[in-house]
């Protein structure tokens, strides 16, 4: 579904990913690992189109899409639930609901997944007309994910959803990763949180100053002394 | 008691044109972070459009509202032609580079019209007055305090209830996670060029039907005095906009009206001087944006 060959992301002089070679398969939880600053974030972040890649190639669908701008990726499927959340704090709710989907469907569509976003989420519900940096961290986080799926993606990138968030939503965050993977979404998961990662995680790839150092499926990867190594180093 | 109740209708009047000039910029600034110095000469424009269409016997009616139409358009012409090659470039860049298309539209109209004002002749009941038992306003103030109003709440009907409004809330405070959801960022570019030239047509059409004339110089004063109101509210921030474009009206007006002969001509030091002491006493502005909280 998303293959990823040679990518180099720089930012000025600083080369924040140095050709790394990926492929992410339809249906499956890609998990994409690594200390702070090794290049995941801006892995994704070329992926959503949020940085142009300096050298290498992106394939989505089978079509080149490197460099292409975000709203472009959005509306052929690719979502990204952003580090930090990113909500819209000064708006409602309900309004940063609506952004997620308005590029994407008919009025009725959208209403109609606004309805099913807030039945899943029923704290969304409630808070529908609530501003929505008056939301906690976890809460927040739910959010971001439902603006995202408004888009009705079909490749969604997350960035650290389980970052700063309490024990028990960091659980509510899996949970919801492994549902989204049973209703047939494709997940490239950025994370911190090895255990539970490669524990959902079907494949994966440990990044380290840019560089892939593992690769392999979620058990393998679970059980490497190079990756708690990796973790431990860091 | 009436002269003061006089002199609050005037602030009022002349607030409001200050108002929404200074939402105009404030509309581009919290997007695209340019302070558009064209301002000014999206105003003129308008002018000289109703002045075009006045001279060609074209309806009041009409002539405004092609006035106002000519504004819009010339306002998403500068981000196409000028601003959007510059996209991401630093303030200082996007500074300059309004600098150079206010310069080009004024030597345009210098040039190829005049330097001199050219009048126009509004309706004679525009410049009447009514008599309210013990106050008299005149029709041109009590037009513009209308005007004023449903602009604003025109404006206000736009950024919450259309999609492209919202955005552009949105943008305003994180315009990257925009485009994420695939929101074209040229539409919500261009849509806050066109309220902010929309703006400056209406206000362009107040001003003028107050003054009776056009000059290529027309809207510098107008939009430096709205430039001073978005930074008194709290620049980036739409409310401060129009709370500082009030107040800078109001100090104006105030002063004019109350100022003793003798220290009349430190009108201007006087009022800037009000103005610099409500920034150290709250230097974020009076109504700061929510959260700027980009780099």
């Amino acid at each position: 579904m998303l293959s990823v060959e040679g990518l180099v992301v720089r930012y000025g002089p600083i080369e924040a990913v140095r050709g790394i070679d990926f492929t992410v398969n339809r249906g499956e939880v890609f998990a994409l690992l690594g200390a702070n600053g090794a290049g995941k974030s801006s892995t994704l972040a070329a992926i959503a189109g949020l940085v142009k890649p300096f050298a290498g190639r992106i394939t989505y669908d089978g079509k080149p899409v490197s460099g292409l701008p975000p709203e472009t990726l959005s509306r052929a499927g690719i979502g990204l639930v952003p580090e930090g959340r990113r909500i819209f704090a000064s708006l409602t709710v309900a309004e940063n609901l609506w952004l997620g989907g308005a590029a994407h469907g008919s009025t009725a569509e959208r209403q109609q997944l606004q309805k099913e976003m807030e039945e899943r989420f029923p704290i969304l519900g409630e808070r529908a007309r609530q501003k929505a940096g008056l939301l906690s961290g976890g809460e927040q986080q739910m959010l971001a994910i439902a603006r995202a799926l408004m888009a009705r993606p079909k490749l969604l990138l997350l960035d650290e959803p389980s970052l700063g968030l309490a024990p028990q939503m960091v659980e509510k965050v899996f949970d919801l990763i492994a549902a989204m993977r049973k209703e047939g979404l494709t997940i490239l998961l950025v994370e911190q949180n090895v255990p539970m990662s490669l524990q959902i995680a079907d494949r994966g790839i440990v990044l380290a100053n840019g560089h892939i150092v593992v690769s392999g499926t979620g058990v393998e990867l679970l059980h490497n002394s190079d990756v708690t190594n990796a973790y431990l180093a860091a | 008691m009436e002269v003061f109740l006089q002199q609050c209708v005037n602030a009022i009047s002349l607030g409001g044109i200050y108002a929404l000039l200074a939402l105009g910029l404030a509309v581009v600034f919290s997007i695209v972070r340019l302070i558009n110095f064209a301002h000014g000469e999206v105003m003129t424009i308008a002018g000289y459009a109703i002045w075009l269409a006045l001279l060609s016997s074209v309806p009041v009616v009409a002539a405004i509202i092609l006035g106002i139409t000519v504004a819009m358009l010339a306002s998403v012409a500068m981000e196409r032609i000028a601003f959007r090659a510059m996209r991401g470039a630093s303030v200082t860049s996007l500074l300059i580079t309004s600098f150079a298309v206010s310069e080009i539209v004024k030597v345009l109209f210098q040039n190829g019209i005049s330097a001199r004002p050219v009048p126009i002749v509004l309706p004679a009941w525009m410049s009447g007055s009514i008599n309210m038992g013990f106050l008299t306003i005149s029709v041109m103030s009590l037009i513009s305090i209308i005007v004023v109003a449903v602009s604003l709440v025109a404006l206000s009907v736009i950024l919450t209830r259309t999609t492209l409004g919202v955005a552009m809330r949105a943008a305003a405070e994180d315009f990257p996670v925009v485009r994420l959801v695939g929101i074209k960022a040229n539409h919500v570019v261009a849509l806050a060029f066109a309220i902010s030239g929309a703006l400056a047509g209406v206000a362009a059409v107040l001003w003028v039907a107050q003054r009776g004339s056009v000059d290529p110089l027309m809207g510098a004063a107008p939009v430096l005095k709205a430039f001073i109101a978005t930074v008194l509210g709290g620049l980036g921030s739409l409310s401060g906009a129009v709370l500082g474009g009030f107040v800078v009206g109001a100090v104006e007006v105030f002063l004019q009206g109350y100022l003793p002969e003798s220290v009349a001509p430190y009108r201007e030091a006087i009022s800037l001087s009000i103005i610099i002491g409500l920034l150290v006493l709250r230097p974020d502005g009076l109504w700061p944006a929510q959260n700027v909280n980009r780099s």
